[in-house]
């Protein structure tokens, strides 16, 4: 027999604060600067070196260039074949990537803090020595085309693409996917390839955030050793040209016929990671389409059932980056969930948020915040965002605070000012003969049909009917 | 037991039980002020009965819908305001669900699980079961329908395990079924499954142990033991001739399934099964990435893995075709690696490469308290398929027993003596090959 009150949810008490250490920021003699947080709970190290300037720091008319040169710096060094980076790495139990952004390279490292000497050298000749043979060029040059063709059947991909070129247009290094596309990666020589690397792949131009179970007297002879002989300068990446002016409201439909779903995405070019209005929009998005009880989510996934899940992000970057929101709703309901995405965004900027829901939002990015800094990548993610985006590394012992003073009147404000719906693209991915017509009825503006993504880049072989 | 550097991975914990049988597991880690809850139900989409797919699964959904005490939308609401994330998965063999909290939330998190394992019927209605239906009819549109090779797994299962099997069906469950899912059907599951005796509570994190015994009786303790659950029925799954099976679907490059009946997960044959996947495709030397990928470029990618479940395992070789090549030529090429490991045998340090990354991910896996994959979900997982939350220390020494020679008995005892299953997943309009006919 229950005779406990159950009735009332239990008080949560006085939230525990956690203490941010104070991070290490030093130069190596070569100019390397590295971001230390020492943390020894488990022998694990993970790291970063960051180069600076990504996918924006090529011509648009480059469009993959940033990623092709990552991807191909462990296809061999003047020491190490492709298969003898790979085994050097694999024997260490430890995973090394790299990839490119568009506003920084990124070579990560994650390691048992005893095989760090090993894995360091391993990076270290990878970042210095590259060779960029030709026949794993070439090869790496494949398969990255053939990735474009099966993006091409990716519904999510196909809208993000688009959604990134209505806003951004064909010259802006913002308005091309990071993977490329055929035609830019086709025209990429090895020489675009060194000279970026060359450009790039440079003390002068790079940061090591380092964290785990490893003092910086330890640390340092380590890196003297694994980066013996690198020097330069680099080039520093030229500032961005500014975004082209927002056009007027239109709807962008993309064709895929017998689609189950459309993939809908809306938004427009909006702040940089440097805005003032920072703290503010991190609520506001919270509020809007950031968390699970966010009000696009409520109203369509769990009021109307329309979407597994819908939400919205300010994807904040060096230079202005694009305010999305988005989902993959039913197909008969693509119109409707338009208008609802336009109606939630404009009763945001229209109407003040009640207390309840500003001190949910509030606390929802506060009190979750140690839980972002659990294992050492978690830590070296956040501070490599930090240093890409020339964020103080001590941003996180203000955020508990600043999060705190951000009040109605200021979500209001920066609403009017970042949610301009008038003049935000909408962009569909689905079946046109279905969504069109009431995509049109809806008055939002006009409805222009862009060319699905390029077919295949040969032909098929010939089809044989057995059967 | 202790990895290379002297780290433990053991998880130490307390273990109790209630007079209601609900098993509570209890670990204690200060590194950051964060407790984690984590729930587990015996019960997956292998309970459920042909016409009923996809049961187990919606019934995950309208676990979030509120409670006797908590009303629709304030599980989320209350959780999020405490600064706490919440989610739950189901798979063919059992139900999660977990809430990361910062500490001082603890008693929250679990007033609402315990309030939905005691009290979820008082407030159950048609409109929120059809409302969740809606959603999850999404997600399969979603995560299936309306992505690229997305009915391949259900096809391949559907193909692997014969009708009365209970892994014969997808987890997700079909639209006919979902469709045909009534408030009694919500009723008779919850009363069957959802109670104290077939789930277990496992608490990570800057907890005390004495509070949490006190909380957890306080919630827990007076919720009724339920009925015993009825008994799985397994039919043998075997294939007695190889299988192809083609489907067409929305995609640029055909892609090549093979699938056998592996190792139940957490035996010794898993892990060995779980190192030949490693040595078939993890790393550009792997066996099948090299020849396929790396030398032969007649494959975009390849990945081999050992799915390792309760009732029975299966082990998998997935190959995207470059444009241009048949996937015959695909099954050759892997059929001809797996005949050459098993005449040639295994290299020592292709073993070694693969134990050391177990061994890495093992100290990582030590990081994370709660979430999917957090050390309260793991201790769970461990308690419901081994009998012990601690199994921890002998799941390591399962990979390091792995000999070279396990690994080529592995080859032909689980893959070239046994029939496959074989799906060609490729563009519309490219059915060009015969389907149902002798594979390889």
């Amino acid at each position: 027999m229950d005779t406990l009150d159950r009735s009332r949810a239990p008080e949560v008490g006085t939230p525990p604060a956690m203490t941010f250490p104070e991070v290490e920021d030093y130069r190596l003699d070569n100019g390397v600067r590295v971001v230390l947080w020492e943390r020894s709970a488990l022998p694990l190290v993970s790291l970063e070196l960051q180069l600076r300037g990504g996918a924006s720091a090529h011509p648009a008319a480059q469009a993959g260039l940033a990623a092709f040169t990552a991807d191909m710096i462990d296809e061999g060094t003047t020491t190490r074949t492709a298969l003898e980076i790979a085994d050097a790495v694999d024997v260490l139990g430890a995973t090394l990537t790299s990839s490119a952004g568009y506003d920084a390279g990124h070579v990560r490292l994650s390691i048992l803090r005893q095989k760090l000497r090993e894995g360091l050298a391993v990076l270290a000749d990878i970042v210095m020595r590259p060779t960029f043979p030709e026949a794993e060029l070439a090869r790496v040059r494949k398969e990255r085309l053939d990735q474009v063709l099966q993006r091409s059947a990716e519904p999510a991909a196909v809208a993000e693409d688009a959604f990134a070129r209505v806003l951004y247009g064909g010259d802006h290094p913002y308005g091309a996917s990071l993977l490329g596309t055929r035609e830019s990666l086709q025209a990429l020589t090895r020489d675009d390839v060194v000279a970026f690397h060359r450009a790039r792949y440079a003390p002068g131009q790079a940061t090591l955030v380092v964290v785990g179970d490893i003092a910086r007297a330890e640390l340092d002879p380590l890196l003297v050793s694994a980066f013996d002989g690198w020097s330069g300068l680099g080039v520093d990446p030229a500032p961005l040209s500014a975004a082209p002016a927002p056009a007027q409201r239109a709807i962008y439909v993309v064709e895929r016929a017998g689609a189950a779903q459309s993939e809908v995405r809306l938004g427009h070019v909006a702040v940089s990671r440097g805005t003032p209005d920072f703290y503010t929009l991190a609520v506001m998005n919270t509020i809007l389409g950031g968390s699970f009880t966010s009000r696009l989510n409520a109203k369509l996934r769990e009021e109307k059932g329309y979407t597994y899940g819908a939400g919205s992000v300010f994807d904040m970057r060096v230079a202005p980056g694009p305010f999305e929101a988005g989902a993959a709703v039913a197909t008969p309901v693509t119109a409707p969930a338009v208008a609802d995405f336009v109606s939630e965004i404009t009763r945001l900027r229209d109407e003040p948020v009640p207390p309840d829901e500003l001190t949910r939002a509030r606390n929802f990015l506060a009190l979750r915040l140690p839980q972002r800094f659990e294992s050492v990548d978690d830590v070296v993610r956040r501070l490599s965002e930090l240093v890409a985006h020339v964020v103080p590394l001590d941003f996180y012992a203000g955020y508990v605070a600043a999060v705190g003073d951000v009040d109605a009147q200021a979500v209001g404000d920066a609403a009017g000012r970042h949610l301009p719906v008038e003049h935000m693209a909408i962009v569909v991915v689905g079946d046109r003969s279905l969504v069109e017509e009431p995509l049109r009825a809806l008055g939002l503006g006009p409805v222009v049909v862009l060319e699905p993504p390029a077919p295949a880049a040969e032909p098929l072989p010939p089809v044989q009917e057995e059967q | 037991m202790t990895v290379e550097g002297g780290v433990d991975v053991t998880i130490p914990y307390t273990l109790f039980t209630l007079g209601n049988g609900l098993t509570v597991i209890v670990h204690r880690d200060t590194s950051l002020p964060v407790a984690a809850v984590n729930v587990w139900y015996h019960v997956g989409s292998k309970n459920e009965q042909p016409g009923r797919t996809g049961f187990a699964h919606l019934f995950e959904h309208i676990m979030f819908e509120g409670s006797a005490h908590v009303p629709e939308g304030e599980f989320d609401i209350l959780l999020e305001g405490a600064g706490g994330v919440n989610n739950g998965s189901t798979t063919n063999d059992r139900t999660n669900y977990w809430e990361n909290v910062p500490a001082n939330a603890l008693e929250l998190a679990l007033w609402l699980e315990a309030d939905r394992m005691g009290f979820l019927l008082e407030t159950m209605t048609q409109e929120k079961l059809d409302l969740q239906r809606e959603v999850v009819k999404n997600e399969r549109r979603e995560s299936v329908d309306n992505q690229p090779y997305g009915s391949a797994f259900e096809t391949v299962y559907e193909h692997l395990y014969p009708p009365r099997h209970p892994y014969h069906w997808p987890v997700i469950g079909s639209m006919d079924d979902l469709s045909a899912a009534t408030l009694d059907d919500v009723k008779g599951f919850f009363r069957t499954y959802y109670a104290p005796g077939n789930a277990a509570l496992a608490i990570a994190g800057d907890v005390d142990e004495a509070e949490v015994g006190r909380l957890v009786e306080r919630y827990f303790g007076s919720l009724p033991a339920g009925p015993p659950v009825p008994a799985v029925q397994v039919p043998e799954a075997t294939l007695a001739s190889d299988r192809r099976v083609v489907i067409e679907d929305d995609v640029q490059l055909p892609r090549l399934y093979m699938a056998w009946h592996g190792a139940r997960v957490y035996t010794d044959q898993d892990a060995v099964l779980d190192v030949l996947a490693s040595v078939l495709s993890d790393g550009k030397s792997s066996r099948l990435y090299k020849r396929l990928v790396y030398d032969g470029q007649i494959a975009q990618d390849v990945s081999a893995f050992q799915n390792g479940q309760e009732l029975v395992g299966s082990f998998w070789i997935v190959a995207t075709a470059k444009p241009g090549v048949d996937l015959d030529e695909l099954e050759v090429a892997v059929r001809q690696e797996l005949e050459r490991l098993v005449r040639e045998g295994v290299r020592p340090v292709e073993r070694e490469r693969a134990v050391n990354g177990v061994e890495t991910s093992f100290v990582r896996s030590l990081e994370r308290v709660g979430g999917f994959g957090g050390k309260a979900d793991r201790l769970n997982e461990y308690h419901f398929l081994t009998g012990s939350p601690g199994f921890v220390d002998r799941d390591l020494g399962r990979y390091r027993r792995v000999t070279e020679g396990d690994l080529s008995d592995a080859v032909r005892r689980f893959l070239l003596d046994r029939h496959a299953v074989r799906l060609d997943v490729v563009p519309r309009g490219r059915r060009g090959v015969r389907a149902d006919g002798p594979a390889g």
